[in-house]
């Protein structure tokens, strides 16, 4: 039921140098390896400069992986209507986003969606990062 | 005008009431119930005791990561004049060998009046000060003053401002050439100087316009110009780059090159 699917998607992603609100996008992640990542959260650090969200995910043959994902700025989030509480260990989330390029089990989340389709974390910052392509 | 004013004020009022019933010092209990909007100022420019228009208030500005690109309430320049050094500088940048914002090192006046986050401006007759929330940092802008000589050159640089009849008016020099003008990284270097024009238009908005002149990086003078939005219904929150910054800590960006 739980799955990791990572898309060779280089060559759908926008051309344009993607970015991130606090340091540079190309600093940290690639914007050739987009990832959807769905699991259980374990985690969330509701701090500066980026949330964090922490979720472990099952492979096909059982195996675990425990993963992390760079949110948007709290601040922004407080505003845009979220808090510390849009989001509950234990909740069944899937995040599309983009690997980081150390190949550590660390992505940039670009959405967040609880089962039905509901966004929490959204709007956090028009940053410039590369459009995903459809799953 | 006055009919939408009133109930407004009446709305206020009416929700300050139960806070001032509990004593002078109201508590804050968490209640994140939607509030009343706050009053939205309107007509002409507020103005300071002494007549000069009123920059105070929190501010909401575009969020400029490329000083090219035009959009909502931002005017970029598309093609930078470039020297040859210039090009060559902006050519060899990789922010993945290291962009010292990741380190949270001071973001400079350039990416600080980039960032997404709001601004607080404080103002006096002698001084307009910058409070900006991305990691709560400031700036101090005395008016009517000469730039200060032989002091050592900083992040943000030494600003002088003045007003130019309704707008102010602030030059910038003397910075360390350590920062970069955007998060995409387009350079400068320590002979940057900056000029910034503030002018409040009405009670809602100013128009902001910088312009970048660095003789080692571009062949001329170049600007971008905005719009800042008062928010009323917003306060400037803390922001800590320190607190967590996992990229960092964890080794998932590299510092910036010494």
């Amino acid at each position: 039921m739980l799955a990791v699917c990572v898309a060779g998607a280089g060559l759908l992603v926008s051309a344009s140098i993607p970015l991130a609100a606090h340091h540079s996008f190309a600093a940290e992640f690639d914007s050739t390896k987009a990832v959807t990542l769905q699991g259980a959260v374990t985690k969330l650090d509701w701090m500066n400069p980026h949330i964090w969200i922490y979720l472990d995910t099952q492979d096909e043959s059982g195996t675990v992986a425990h993963r992390q994902c760079e949110g948007g700025p709290p601040n922004a989030l407080t505003r845009n209507g979220w808090s510390k509480d849009s989001l509950k260990i234990g909740d069944q989330a899937t995040i599309e986003g983009f690997r980081s390029k150390d190949g550590t089990n660390t992505c940039n989340a670009r959405s967040v969606k609880l089962p039905g389709g509901k966004s929490v974390f959204a709007g956090s910052a028009d940053d410039g990062a590369p459009k995903r392509p459809a799953q | 005008m006055s009919t939408t004013v009133i109930p407004i004020v009446a709305l206020s009022i009416a929700f300050l009431a139960p806070v001032l019933a509990f004593g002078q010092s109201p508590v804050f209990v968490g209640d994140l119930t939607p509030k009343p909007a706050s009053p939205v100022p309107a007509g002409p420019a507020p103005r300071t005791p002494d007549g000069k228009p009123d920059l105070s208030g929190l501010w909401q500005r575009p969020y400029v990561p490329d000083m090219t690109k035009t959009t909502k309430d931002q005017q970029g320049t598309a093609e930078l004049p470039f020297t040859a050094d210039g090009l060559k500088a902006w050519k060899s940048y990789d922010a993945a060998n290291g962009d010292y914002t990741g380190s949270c090192l001071p973001f400079g006046l350039l990416r600080s009046m980039n960032s997404p986050d709001p601004i607080q401006i404080m103002q006096s007759p002698a001084y307009v000060a910058p409070l900006y929330e991305q990691n709560t940092w400031f700036h101090v802008i005395p008016i009517g003053k000469k730039h200060r000589e032989g002091a050592t050159p900083t992040w943000f640089g030494d600003s002088a401002g003045h007003w130019e009849g309704d707008t102010f008016v602030v030059d910038t020099v003397n910075f360390n050439g350590r920062t970069r003008l955007d998060t995409i990284g387009h350079p400068h270097s320590d002979a940057l100087r900056v000029m910034e024009r503030f002018t409040r238009t009405d009670a809602m908005h100013i128009a902001y316009e910088v312009t970048i002149d660095d003789p080692k990086i571009f062949t001329r003078p170049w600007t971008n110009q905005r719009i800042f939005t008062l928010r009323p219904d917003w306060e400037i929150m803390e922001y800590s780059c320190e607190e967590n910054n996992k990229d960092l800590y964890e080794g998932h960006l590299k510092p910036p090159p010494r």
